[in-house]
């Protein structure tokens, strides 16, 4: 065999390996999801994964998008930066996908936003809070559709300055870049709305146990405790101060992930009074939010929380955008995707073009009898703080 | 001074009554795996499962309609034959090899990824919790403690100082010591090596599983549990002295009364290079750690 | 005279031979191809074999089990990406990185040579994870989220200038370069002194009454692992254009003694070969179930159980039984064919 037949042989092999890619134009719209399946944030990608698929049920009964179906394609992320980015590259290259979401943590989110850069494809994440994404670290190439830190501190902190006004609050978080950004940000809203910081510690990530800190804690004699902390976390940290009798006479506010649908029910009772600002609750009383709610019950058999919801917004985004720009090229949709106006179950949501973070409303929720009850709602204007980013 | 006296009574006193709690907890775990090490000299890196599973039977047990008290019992005792079957047909098989330490390290790191991905598809990602047992708090000392913390105490010292006597003081104990000191010698006296193996094994197994069942109300149920406890886990039984009971138990209630301590003057996210920074130390300069092998001292 | 040890080494030879043959002929088709994914895979795959091969160099060759070689491998992609952020230069960045990983070899192998055996691995572990946590919280390195914004690195080779962006250029580079690793190494193995390394594994005890100090042997062993740990680690962030601290978690660590384990320990070749198969694996199963640890775990326990060698021990022994009668056919008289070493 000369050497070109072998080249040829190979060739033909190789290709059939690597070609899924060439893809009609009328083939299916492919939106890649890597996503921590495995690993501490699988419940939150359960979510994810659970909004994405209802949102594509219903496009694609509707007719899809421009007349094509949508297709999800879903890679294992480990809850690792590295694995996320080797998984973003090969739904990039290898299955030709012309859109990607589902990053968690905002190391991985950040570093997939780059490899989405370098390969000129567009990204949005769901759940990262972390203020930075659309900050000082922002990306042309990467949308941010959930509310940000910022955002939930600002509803948080005009509830407070209502309800609590002079409060001395005292500030736990985890040791990580979420919950350090989300810290950061309600303190200095706190702060200017006239709260006094009496202090704040920072446990790692998945502590067993948060007693050892009570006594610094206890020690500070705060009004108000905010909290950051998330999924197993929470449930050790509420059960722990409930035991010990630390949450009496305290109220206790956090992020918006700290309670969710996931974790509320092995939290229990120690949830109770728990205040938070979100982008979403199940108990947002519109036509739209019903219906979600109810398709989404039907569809898991369980309430979606604000990653679900943010998630099967996110499809109606995109779909909005590609008919808009009449094409999934990279360029036109983020074109179009620059001041998106979209209906999504928490109302309407605005992309706010120069940092590519969505502008919404945001509630601001109570745990009452194990519901998430609105206790105040806040325009999206006023919540949505100053455009940090300065790289477009 | 009512400054210094409301610290102590109200700061410290709690934040060291609390650190014993978790000293317990630590302990438990670790008991386990000094045993493991100390008999059958493997350094079992699936230990943390064994706590998971144990803590994952509990919870489907309860679910199932099972008395919690009886669960104290029923869970280790179930546990039983799991360590039995492990041992015989995977740790035996390496055990014997030139590097048996490597190979039987190897062989358990294996075994926890399998055992940490099955307990997720049965389970599914998300936190469960069992009801607490024993609600409510006691004052102790002017300052309230959760009751069940207290009892997590007692009973802890219960179970060390039964695994105690069952090691020191009864004959079979002795049969294990014997091995542990000298296989051949001890099987020439007759003692059966194989069930020694296989029963310390599912003993130290069944350990965890019992911290399992003890420390769910308090610290909750999740796939990934079983990585919580193992690193205190193993620098407490390297600061004792690998297979060393009375080491583990001192051990681990100094490492964590400092950890505690630590954590109101220091950012606790340095707690943890601090006490890996001490398990690194003790292992420079004493790697035999501060009490020696079981059946050598 | 041609002994055991030498016969084993050309076997290994042979085999990365044929790893070279394949990659060559795998490069050349992915190009024709047009494929990016499946070449930059393979880089990867490449680099991850750099830090196997340094875990197999302690594991293989002195017998101590390192569970704390990603901390070499994190250190030389730190300074890496600190180096390329700053001054986007390829040499400035791989001296930094060796340089880094060359001190940070030494102060490690002077702790962690104090002790052997599972206490070594403990140690071990305990260094990677304080470095980590450490990382971990330190703002200025990024702390948990890592550091991106690496640039897309333009690589000079003498002539030629080679963009990192381009994948089979840098392919090619990073095989070059973990080539070169692993002929260094297997050079320093047949030295005299390598020799000595060796001669740990078999009879740490007798080492000293040869005249030499068991001590220097295996605190050479440890540096010349973390240099290629380190060197290895320098090349991840121009590949993927950042860092993160979960580079030097236990699960990287992890990651790399699977690939020995899988490949074969002692072979060094069959850390590169495990790399590949463990990396092409994890991608392929990655896809198609998310219960991937199951099968990773599966076959790492075959392998304990039922492969001593890895992968390399269903091939190598025909290749040294070949060998040996090949050397012994060919020194008929002398009869010097020692095969009692081992």
């Amino acid at each position: 065999m000369s050497h070109h037949a072998i080249k040829a042989a190979g060739a033909t092999v190789l290709a059939a390996l690597f070609a899924t890619t060439a893809l009609a134009q009328d083939g299916p719209i492919r939106i890649g999801v890597v996503t921590p399946i495995s690993g501490t944030y699988a419940g939150i990608a359960q979510q994810v994964t659970w909004g994405l698929e209802l949102a594509a049920k219903e496009v694609n009964a509707a007719g899809g998008i421009a007349g094509r179906q949508i297709e999800l394609i879903y890679e294992d992320s480990e809850a690792n930066p590295a694995v996320a980015v080797q998984k973003a590259e090969k739904l990039f290259a290898v299955e030709n996908v012309d859109f990607l979401t589902g990053t968690v943590n905002s190391g991985a989110t950040l570093a997939v936003g780059q490899v989405a850069e370098r390969a000129g494809k567009l990204i949005a994440t769901t759940v990262s809070f972390a203020d930075s994404i659309t900050g000082d670290k922002c990306s042309p190439n990467v949308f941010r559709v959930n509310a940000r830190a910022g955002q939930q501190s600002a509803a948080l902190a005009a509830w407070l300055k209502q309800q609590k006004p002079g409060s001395k609050v005292y500030y736990l978080g985890p040791d990580y870049e979420m919950g350090r950004s989300t810290v950061a940000a309600f303190r200095s809203n706190a702060e200017a709305v006239g709260a006094e910081s009496v202090g704040e510690v920072f446990a790692p990530l998945d502590s067993k146990d948060y007693s050892q800190y009570f006594g610094a804690l206890r020690a500070a004699r705060p009004d108000v405790l905010y909290t950051s902390v998330a999924g197993n976390d929470t449930v050790r940290l509420f059960t722990q101060m409930d035991e010990f009798g630390v949450s009496q006479n305290l109220t206790i506010l956090g992020a918006s992930g700290t309670v969710t649908s996931q974790n509320i029910g092995a939290i229990g009772d120690a949830a109770e009074g728990f205040i938070t600002g979100v982008g979403y609750s199940t108990l947002i009383d519109s036509p739209e939010n019903r219906e979600f709610v109810e398709k989404f019950r039907a569809a898991n058999g369980a309430d979606p929380d604000l990653y679900g919801a943010d998630s099967y917004g996110l499809i109606y985004a995109y779909k909005a955008a590609v008919e808009k720009a009449g094409s999934t090229d990279s360029e036109a949709v983020r074109m179009a995707l620059e001041g998106l106006e979209w209906q999504t179950p928490q109302g309407v949501k605005t992309i706010r073009a120069g940092d590519h973070q969505a502008v919404q409303p945001m509630y601001v929720v109570q745990v009452r009898g194990g519901q998430f009850t609105i206790a105040d709602r806040i325009a999206g204007e006023d919540a949505i703080g100053a455009d940090a980013c300065e790289r477009f | 001074m009512p400054h210094v006296t409301d610290y102590l009574q109200f700061v410290l006193a709690p934040q060291m009554l609390n650190g014993l709690a978790l000293g317990v907890s630590v302990i438990l775990v670790a008991l386990g795996l000094t045993i493991i090490f100390g008999l059958l000299d493997v350094i079992n890196m699936s230990h943390g499962e064994y706590y998971a599973i144990g803590a994952f039977g509990a919870l489907a047990l309860a679910l199932a309609g099972v008395n919690y008290w009886l669960l104290i019992v029923l869970v280790p005792v179930l546990m039983v034959p799991l360590g039995v079957l492990v041992e015989r047909f995977l740790i035996r098989r390496v055990y014997h090899g030139a590097d048996r330490h490597v190979s039987t390290l190897l062989l358990t790191f294996g075994l926890a990824l399998i055992f940490e991905d099955l307990l997720k598809i049965i389970f599914g990602p998300n936190t469960h919790r069992p009801e607490n047992p024993i609600r409510g708090a006691t004052e102790v000392l002017g300052v309230l403690i959760p009751t069940y913390r207290l009892f997590l105490i007692a009973i802890g010292a219960a179970v060390i100082v039964a695994v105690a006597l069952v090691v020191y003081r009864t004959r079979l104990g002795a049969m294990v010591r014997a091995a542990a000191y000298d296989s051949n010698m001890a099987a020439s006296l007759g003692v059966r090596i194989g069930w020694v193996y296989s029963g310390a094994f599912a003993f130290g197994v069944a350990l965890a599983g019992l911290a399992g069942v003890l420390l769910a109300p308090v610290y909750s149920v999740f796939p990934t549990m079983g990585r919580d406890f193992i690193l205190m886990a193993f620098t407490v039984v390297i600061v004792g002295g690998m297979g060393s009971i009375w080491g583990v138990v001192i051990a681990g209630i100094a490492l964590t009364q400092v950890q505690a301590i630590a954590s109101l003057i220091i950012s606790p996210v340095w707690a943890d290079p601090i006490v890996f920074g001490v398990m690194v130390l003790v292992l420079m300069f004493r790697p035999q750690g501060l009490f020696g092998r079981l059946g050598h001292a | 005279m041609r002994d055991r040890l030498e016969i084993s080494m050309q076997a290994n030879h042979g085999l990365f031979a044929a790893l070279v043959t394949a990659g060559l002929i795998f490069g050349a088709v992915a190009s024709a191809t047009g494929d990016v994914f499946y070449l930059r895979l393979a880089t990867e795959a490449l680099i991850l074999g750099g830090l196997a091969l340094s875990v197999d160099i302690l594991l293989g060759f002195t017998g101590l089990l390192s569970l704390g070689q990603a901390l070499y491998f994190g250190i030389g992609a730190y300074v890496s990406a600190l180096v390329l952020r700053a001054a986007p230069d390829f040499w400035l960045a791989i001296g930094a990185a060796t340089g880094a990983a060359l001190v940070a070899g030494i102060v490690g192998g002077l702790i962690a040579n104090r002790v052997r055996g599972v206490y070594f691995a403990l140690i071990t572990f305990g260094m990677a994870q304080i470095v980590a946590r450490v990382v971990y919280n330190t703002r200025e390195l990024g702390a948990s989220d890592g550091l991106i914004g690496v640039p897309v690195l333009e690589i000079p080779l003498g002539p030629v200038s080679f963009s990192a962006d381009d994948p089979l250029g840098f392919f090619l580079l990073t095989f070059v370069i973990i080539g070169l690793l692993y002929g260094a190494v297997a050079y320093l193995l047949s030295t005299p002194f390598g020799r000595v390394i060796v001669a740990l594994k078999a009879n740490e005890s007798r080492v000293p009454y040869l005249g030499y100090s068991a001590w220097a042997a295996r605190m050479a062993a440890y540096v010349v692992a973390a240099l290629v740990a380190g060197i290895a680690g320098a090349l991840y962030p121009m590949l993927r254009g950042f860092v993160s601290p979960e580079l030097m978690f236990f699960a990287s660590s992890g990651n790399a003694l699977i690939m020995v384990v899988v490949g074969g320990v002692g072979t060094l070749v069959g850390a590169l070969y495990g790399a590949v198969v463990l990396t092409v694996l994890k991608s392929v199963i990655g896809s198609l179930t998310e219960h991937h640890l199951i099968v990773v775990g599966g076959i790492f326990i075959a392998a304990i159980l039922f492969m001593p060698k890895g992968l390399m021990g269903l091939v190598r022994p025909a290749m040294m039984r070949w060998l040996l009668a090949r050397a012994e056919a060919r020194a008929p008289r002398s009869g010097a064919v020692r095969r009692t070493t081992q």
